[in-house]
């Protein structure tokens, strides 16, 4: 606990020695120029914007897109970007947009009323001859209105609270309507992205590389945005680098000047060279294993119960991760809206553990694994690769259960294996699962049957579920959804962490950061509230 | 001849057909598909309608034999459909990555013949003894060089602390010229093998002592006899290198973050993306039929006994 404490004050003296650091760094005038280039792991994918919660297509798309709102990554306020104001009603049904005026995508189309409500129609509804997906992030969309040429309303169904942040991540990202005209299998071709962002799209080598140019007539950068009008930077370089080794080493050697994905154990090679790590939080759900209670082996909730207080959250970290991943205390992290300190009830105490199972009638037998009425408690779980050191964190978890005699066995598997299996509770009880957003709709996001339903629930994509739903939950998940009481909206937020894990749902064990190596002569780096970068203030100085 | 041509080009699509059907029931085999692994494992909370609206959209929800049909239908006409993982027609994917990968193995196969007949020759006419064992030992170890660890280990030196050649942004030829290095080595070693022995049995047959002894140099009976003989199993073996080669591409064009055929097809595995896949098995089949065809034909110019109605004795 003291640890935990210490890290805490550590984290948050870093951060305000960060924001001291960035504060005077903008004291200096940007140099104008250069190209930079920018080491990512993996190819994007689709970039239709409401497909940028993964990694590789956010960090394009925040650069090339322009949102309504912007959320400040210090503050979480929202505030003004294309509309320069707006307002919503009392029970958070419709929402009118005062948009700013001189807007272009970088097609020379107009970003206008009529493109902001093509946009969420799309993203709120989906489109069905285009094969767009509804957003994850737009709930309960009725349909949007064209008040005049710079004023939109949008309404909704039922009250939407969330919606106001929802229009400032990077999912709802603003293209034009020669986008929006294409089929949602095209997309994939980064230059068919047109947006009104600093940057456009020049280039693509599919798989491999994107470039983009700074846009010279950019003028609406996010209204209190320390940067305004042209961005310093000529362009970005995106260059697929799948090999940590070349990533680290390119950095390195003055190849790239900014990394993404930086192991725990390779920081330090980092920052000895005077290099600077980024690591900002994606404020989200943490870094967990999560139970399939339809599975009959976790569907006791004293197993559950056993497993979370068998879980040595703090071993994890200190043995596998840096100070950059602060040990979990509730299911979200900590600078997550709505967050509750859970820390009591996720204690290592392996005596309960122990007691628990034994009570739930699961008895070590002779071959050292526990037993009853003949079954053996072993679970399997697939690694998650996105995930930081996802099998090793797993492979910890399964010796610190192997020591109260519970086994888990952790698979790496091709990616089909894995998709359909951790659609399926016999196989997999347990996974390993995580997802950031800032806003308390997040929860939401994970745990609901019609989302990402981590758990398995009855109703969603997985069709080998039998029986198990826990309406409670969903209900509270509801609600969070469409509280448009602010204050109201995180007491229930606090409630859903409780109902988790009093119900041993998931094991938290780390807030995941994202973490970045940048050269030392660049500056001004940004990250939007989930640790995606921005570098519309960003620029070289050399 | 013209009937021989027909035939072989008739056994050469009737192979590229039989690997582009036994590469379709191996997908259809593997658990899962590209629009489960995109959509339902991807980072999208799509509900069980909009995932079922996409498996219809990419025909993924059509039985098996029609969803063969229809993507033979579709290589016979050109058409290759699109990429689930990446969204890009793979048409145009073919068409970015094949040349990348086109120079990579060809100026790998050059440097690795070029390699394994210097090493040949030192190993045969060098001079001293303990040089000549060296050189005879030294197909051995470059065979058992991983080219991953190769790989990395030549930009470790070569880029990073030397900054000879860039990685990351490298020029046209720069680009090329670690991987083809790092992909050559293990080629060479059974080229260089191969040859070593059969310079080593060649030798020691009854034609070349005649030679010899009517006075001809040992250099001079090395080139114009020996190695004309030495080389057709060379050859036979080159024709199979052509697999190895696109291992090869498919490991170093991933250490070197270079866009090409041997890249392309590990993230179309990893994401199970039917339609690339059979496109890179159908080019790798026709890399292997033309191959092997262009391997045939050369036989007879090195060696007279095997063109049509060859005169020479056997």
């Amino acid at each position: 606990m003291t640890l935990n404490l210490t890290r805490r004050i550590f984290a948050a003296a870093s951060l305000s020695a960060a924001l001291l650091a960035s504060t005077a760094l903008l004291a200096e005038t940007p140099k104008q120029g250069g190209i930079l280039v920018y080491l990512e792991q993996q190819p994007h994918t689709v970039l239709y914007p409401p497909a940028g919660g993964f990694y590789p297509n956010g960090g394009i798309l925040n650069q090339i897109t322009d949102k309504l709102t912007y959320q400040n990554p210090e503050t979480l306020e929202i505030e003004p970007w294309i509309a320069e104001s707006w307002e919503v009603n009392e029970d958070a049904t419709q929402y009118a947009f005062k948009l700013r005026p001189g807007v272009t995508f970088s097609d020379g189309s107009p970003l206008d009323a009529a493109a902001v409500v093509a946009n969420f129609d799309a993203f709120g509804l989906g489109d069905q001859a285009r094969n767009f997906p509804v957003s994850e992030v737009v709930n309960n969309y009725e349909r949007g209105e064209v008040l005049d040429p710079l004023t939109v309303r949008f309404h909704f169904k039922a009250p939407s609270p969330g919606f106001l942040q929802g229009t400032s991540v990077i999912g709802s990202g603003l293209v034009s309507l020669a986008t929006l005209g294409r089929n949602y299998a095209e997309l994939g071709d980064a230059r068919l992205i047109i947006g009104s962002g600093p940057f456009l799209v020049k280039s693509q080598t599919t798989g491999s590389e994107v470039v983009l140019s700074v846009r010279e007539d950019y003028a609406w950068g996010p209204k209190l945005h320390p940067h305004q009008g042209r961005a310093p930077l000529d362009g970005i370089r995106y260059v697929i680098t799948p090999e940590d080794g070349v990533r680290i080493g390119a950095l390195l050697s003055g190849q790239a000047d900014f990394v993404r994905q930086i192991q725990a154990y390779d920081e330090k090679q980092v920052t000895d060279r005077g290099y600077a790590l980024y690591a900002p939080s994606t404020r989200g759900v943490n870094n967990s294993v999560v139970f399939r209670p339809d599975n009959p082996l976790v569907a006791d909730i004293r197993v559950r119960q056993a497993l979370l207080h068998a879980t040595d959250a703090k071993e994890i970290v200190e043995t596998l991760f840096s100070a950059n991943y602060p040990v979990a205390t509730s299911i979200i992290a900590a600078n997550a809206q709505g967050y509750v300190d859970l820390s009591d009830k996720l204690t290592y105490d392996p005596e309960l553990a122990d007691k628990l199972l034994t009570e739930a009638g699961w008895i070590v037998g002779a071959s050292g694994l526990r037993e009853k009425d003949g079954a053996v408690l072993e679970f399997t779980a697939y690694e998650s690769p996105p995930q930081p050191q996802n099998r090793a964190t797993l492979q910890l978890v399964a010796q610190q259960w192997g020591r109260l005699g519970v086994k888990l066995n952790v698979l790496a598997g091709d990616s089909g294996s894995r998709t359909q299996d951790n659609l399926d509770p016999e196989k997999t009880p347990v996974s390993p699962a995580m997802v950031g957003r800032a806003d308390p709709d997040v929860i939401k996001s994970q745990y609901h049957p019609t989302n990402r339903n981590v758990l398995l629930q009855l109703g969603g994509v997985a069709e080998k579920v039998k029986s198990f739903r826990d309406d409670r939950l969903n209900g509270l998940l509801e609600a969070v959804a469409a509280e448009t009481d602010p204050a109201k909206r995180l007491a229930l937020t606090a409630e859903v962490q409780n109902y988790v894990i009093d119900q041993a749902y998931a094991i938290p064990i780390f807030e995941e950061p994202q973490v970045f190596g940048g050269a030392p002569y660049l500056k001004g780096v940004g990250f939007e509230a989930v640790g995606r970068p921005s570098f519309y203030g960003a620029w070289l100085d050399r | 001849m013209t009937r021989r041509l027909l035939e072989r080009l008739g056994q050469a699509l009737l192979v590229l057909w039989a690997a582009f059907t036994i590469a379709f029931v191996l997908l259809q085999l593997m658990p899962g598909d590209a629009v489960l692994i995109k959509f339902v494992g991807g980072d999208l909370g799509l509900s069980p309608e909009a995932v079922a609206e996409i498996r219809a959209f990419y025909g993924a929800d059509a039985p098996a034999w029609r969803r063969y049909l229809d993507a033979l239908a579709g290589v016979v006409t050109g058409d290759f459909g699109y990429s689930i993982a990446s969204g890009v027609p793979v048409a145009e994917e073919i068409r970015t990555n094949l040349p990348a990968t086109l120079w990579l193995a060809g100026l790998a196969f050059a440097l690795a013949v070029g390699l394994a007949l210097l090493v040949a020759f030192l190993a045969t006419l060098g001079p001293f003894a303990w040089l000549r064992g060296a050189f005879q030992a030294l197909p051995g170890l470059m065979v058992s060089i991983p080219v991953f660890w190769l790989g990395v280990l030549l930009i470790q030196i070569f880029s990073f602390k030397l900054g000879w050649v860039s990685v990351i942004a490298p020029g046209p030829w720069e680009r090329l010229v670690l991987p083809v290095i790092a992909i050559s080595i293990p080629i060479a070693a059974p080229l260089a093998q191969i040859l070593i022995r059969n310079l080593d049995a060649v030798s020691t047959a009854p034609f070349v002592h005649v030679a010899r002894a009517k006075g001809a140099s040992r250099r001079w009976v090395m080139l114009r006899h020996v190695l004309r003989n030495a080389l057709l199993p060379a050859l036979t073996i080159a024709g199979v290198l052509f697999g190895e080669l696109l291992a090869g591409a498919v490991v170093t064009e991933t250490v070197f973050g270079l866009n090409g055929i041997g890249r392309l097809a590990e993230q179309a595995v990893r994401a199970q993306d039917a339609a690339v896949l059979q496109a890179v098995v159908l080019i790798a089949a026709f890399g292997f039929v033309a191959i092997n065809l262009i391997v045939d034909l050369l036989y007879p110019l090195f060696d007279p006994r095997l063109r049509r109605g060859g005169r020479a004795p056997a």
